[in-house]
């Protein structure tokens, strides 16, 4: 049997790749609304998640907060308009920088264990053995994390923005001594429903991407060692890719409804 | 037998890909085809300097924002063609002669356009109108007034400058006015004449005093014309005469009051003449005093018992 | 023969798996080539054959992990490459499949891991219930004070009988053994030849075992099977398989006993 390929190996493996990716997210949406749902595995897997990533997103973005405002400063200061500097750190953080900086933490931190979690169980036959005793392990395994991600991650961010502006709060404080209430009644002023609607609308399509490529990696691990330390390393890389590629296309969607 | 089912998958997922490029593609410029949604229309204008306007900034009329710069591209010699898309929904409320200008947003922010004014009378704009601009100033602009506003204060200085240098040499017909000696000595020689003139008045009337003081004494020749109606006529004759005199001398007043206000004849510099007037106001005064006397002799005259009688007759008469 | 012992259990006339003209290829690689095979009611049948022959891919296609190219594979009277969904599941409760390495959650304790398949699969039981399979499955495979250990804390032959454990607690009609054997010192192999012996002596279930241990394959093998080459050269008793003057077959003896 000889085998001829279609356009060359490498390219078919790479369509090949891209269809299982698509079937793999298509399974997704199939088995997440079909029960039984693993509420008890969801909730366990958010807990998971959140603790692990909590730490890392306090300090980052804590210091994203503070390092943001240090050097916003000076160009407002050419105009005088240091007391911008809340409302201009608001738009920046909980427009763009805490559902960014969350999900690249997030992509580092929660997308690299869930691949190497499911390429170890894929290797290591777990994932076989899940299925030959009867329990399905895509639902069990695969769509637990992704919901999981997907709540998680907006959650985080929501709480990265919270922490930045701390941060921010701190710097502004020491430098202009403005108050804890006017810094957010100036913070909070020129943030409208829709800006903290679409950050935490993205959060949810990044924590579903990160969920879905750690575990798409993960799930589809070739076995030996190897394959699980390449599925963890994919993880990170595929899902901070998409994560960037997402952030351009929502934030044109979003500035595309701001118009109307 | 193991080609088929992964002829299927490479065919689906190239199918995917492109969906997926397709879809990011056209969320990407969505952004510009949504503009494409709403009718546009467009319109141009020609400036000689956009002071850096760009393709995409707004375009604001009686401060509302009704469309974007479509396109900024150089016309003619130097000279750049602005063409704007501008939302339907504004363009009955912009006429055909309504100016654009460009301006900036807020002080330190992008550059807009500005479409200002438009008659009510003229009809709306339509696809492919030109509207004419409304110079502006420009920072650049303002600095180039400045700079003329200047030269122009220079030049009004140095011709001032000029003009009282003329004034202190005597040049000119206002510095010879003021310079000029005879024309001051012309103006004294004639108060001196006046002057003169009303001395001699005085004189014929002394002598006339002295005249009708010897009418009174009996046996004079005086006396005796005085009683005869001829001499009687003739005296009222020259009386006359020294009334139109009167007369003459009070035109003359009259034309030097006129004169005086005219402070451009010599009349009128006279009269800031110190020396000059004093004169006048003695020549006057004279003239007053000449007047009173002769005033004073008339009445003497009445009174005077050859007279008496026919005063009193005309007296009568006149009741 | 300790395994002639249990050949009156053997229902010969029940075949349990039937498999007809099996081909199985990965990419340009034939590793099944027309592979013929029944088993019947508890009969522990050992296939026998070297690393990377294709063994483990015959039983992987018997519980549906794998898909046949050709040919038609009958387990418990179903199809089981037609089978999908609630139908596949119904059957693989059927089946309890032991794998290499175990393939322990490693998550989860002992007890979460016997728990998890019967949990998940039935979930109308009440906790006293899975709690005496718990300890049921435990004492078959004798390791009841291990229950609240992680997996990591195990040695590889009480993994191994955890693994066996946890495909117990279902009450399988068929066994399937990938190796059970492998990476184990001779006694605690021993140990697990009698394990299989014993379940299927208390769960009157058929068995395919596959090894290249040849100690496991007497001692547990009512039959064995010679898997060279994608096919099967040889079906009989130990004796007749080992006696058999087949070349390659002579080889493969050879080879493991200098091992």
């Amino acid at each position: 049997m000889t085998k001829k390929f279609f356009i060359s190996k490498k390219l078919d493996d790479y369509f090949i790749g891209i269809y299982n990716a698509y079937k793999f997210i298509g399974s997704f949406f199939k088995e997440a609304f079909k029960a039984p749902f693993h509420f008890k595995e969801i909730i366990n897997q958010c807990y998971e998640i959140g603790l692990k990533a909590l730490p890392l997103i306090t300090l980052t973005g804590f210091v994203t907060g503070i390092v943001f405002t240090k050097q916003s400063r000076p160009s407002l200061e050419t105009f005088g308009a240091t007391s911008w500097l809340p409302s201009l750190i608001s738009i920046a953080i909980l427009r763009a920088l805490a559902s960014l900086v969350t999900a690249l933490i997030c992509a580092g931190k929660v997308g690299s264990s869930i691949g190497a979690e499911l390429g170890s169980m894929r290797v290591t036959e777990q994932i076989d053995a899940m299925e030959v005793s009867a329990i399905n392990p895509f639902k069990y395994l695969v769509t637990t994390r992704v919901i999981a991600t997907t709540i998680t991650v907006p959650i985080l961010a929501l709480y990265c923005g919270f922490v930045a502006l701390m941060g921010s709060f701190v710097n502004i404080n020491a430098h202009e001594s403005t108050s804890f209430f006017s810094f957010f009644e100036h913070g909070f002023e020129t943030i409208t429903f829709l800006d903290i609607f679409t950050s935490v609308v993205k959060s949810i399509f990044f924590g579903f991407t990160i969920g879905m490529v750690g575990c798409y990696k993960g799930y589809n691990a070739s076995s030996g060692t190897v394959g699980v330390g390449r599925a963890s390393n994919q993880a990170v890389v595929l899902s901070m890719f998409l994560v960037f590629i997402e952030e351009v296309v929502i934030v044109q969607v979003s500035n595309w409804i701001r118009l109307y | 037998m193991n080609e088929n089912p992964n002829k299927r998958a490479i065919i689906v997922g190239i199918f995917v890909l492109v969906g997926i490029i397709f879809l990011i593609a056209g969320i990407l410029t969505i952004g510009n085809l949504h503009q494409t949604f709403s009718t546009k229309l467009h319109v141009t204008t020609i400036f000689d300097d956009v002071n850096g306007l760009q393709k995409g900034n707004n375009i604001w009329f009686s401060g509302v924002k009704i469309g974007t710069v479509k396109k900024v591209e150089f016309f003619e010699k130097s000279r750049v063609k602005v063409t704007m898309n501008i939302d339907e929904k504004a363009q009955e409320y912009i006429r055909k002669d309504a100016k654009v200008k460009v301006s900036t947003d807020g002080f330190i922010g992008n550059k807009i356009l500005v479409i200002t004014g438009g008659s009510a009378n003229m009809p709306a704009v339509s696809e492919g109108d030109t509207l004419g601009i409304e110079k502006t100033f420009s920072t650049e602009d303002i600095m180039n007034t400045f700079q003329e506003n200047n030269k122009n204060v220079l030049a009004i200085t140095s011709d001032f400058k000029t003009i009282s240098k003329n004034l202190v040499d005597g040049h000119g017909s206002l510095g010879r006015l003021l310079k000029d000696e005879d024309i001051y000595e012309n103006i004294s020689n004639t108060t001196a004449s006046l002057k003169k003139a009303s001395d001699r008045a005085q004189a014929l009337m002394n002598s006339l005093s002295v005249f009708s003081a010897k009418l009174n004494q009996k046996g004079t020749l005086a006396n005796d014309l005085v009683t005869d109606t001829v001499v009687f006529n003739n005296i009222k004759n020259s009386v006359k005469e020294l009334n139109q005199i009167a007369d003459t001398a009070a035109v003359f007043i009259a034309n030097l009051n006129e004169a005086s206000r005219n402070p451009k004849t010599p009349v009128g510099v006279l009269l800031h003449d110190e020396a000059a007037g004093s004169q006048l106001k003695a020549s006057m005064k004279n003239l007053e005093s000449g007047s009173k006397k002769l005033d004073e002799d008339l009445e003497a005259l009445q009174h005077n018992f050859l007279l008496r009688r026919y005063f009193k007759k005309k007296a009568k008469e006149k009741k | 023969m300790q395994s002639d012992n249990h050949n009156d259990i053997i229902d010969k006339g029940n075949s349990v798996i039937s498999i007809r003209g099996l081909y199985k290829s990965f990419g340009t690689l034939g590793v099944l080539k027309g592979v013929d095979l029944d088993v019947y009611k508890g009969e522990n049948v050992v296939v026998l054959g070297r690393s990377g022959t294709g063994k483990s891919v015959l039983i992987k296609i018997l519980v549906g992990l794998l898909k046949p190219d050709s040919g038609r594979v009958e387990v418990l009277g179903k199809e089981v490459d037609k089978l999908q969904g609630k139908e596949l599941d119904a059957l693989r409760i059927k089946i309890g499949f032991s794998f290499q390495n175990s393939a322990l959650y490693d998550s989860m304790n002992v007890r979460q891991n016997l728990e998890f398949p019967l949990k998940q699969n039935f979930k109308s039981l009440t906790k006293k219930e899975i709690d005496m399979a718990v300890e049921e499955v435990l004492e078959a495979v004798g390791l009841k004070d291990k229950v609240n250990q992680l997996p990591s804390d195990l040695s590889g032959g009480q993994k191994k009988r955890i693994g066996i454990a946890r495909t117990l607690i279902l009450k399988p009609e068929i066994m399937l053994y990938d190796e059970p054997t492998s990476g184990l010192d001779p006694i605690t192999s021993i140990e697990i030849n009698d394990l299989i012996n014993d379940v299927q002596r208390r769960y009157h279930s058929s068995s395919i075992i596959i090894t290249h241990d040849l100690t496991c394959a007497k001692v547990t093998g009512n039959r064995v099977a010679m898997l060279l080459d994608g096919k099967f050269l040889k079906v009989g008793s130990f004796d007749e398989v080992f006696a058999d003057k087949e070349e390659r077959i002579q080889s493969f003896f050879n080879y493991n006993f200098i091992q």
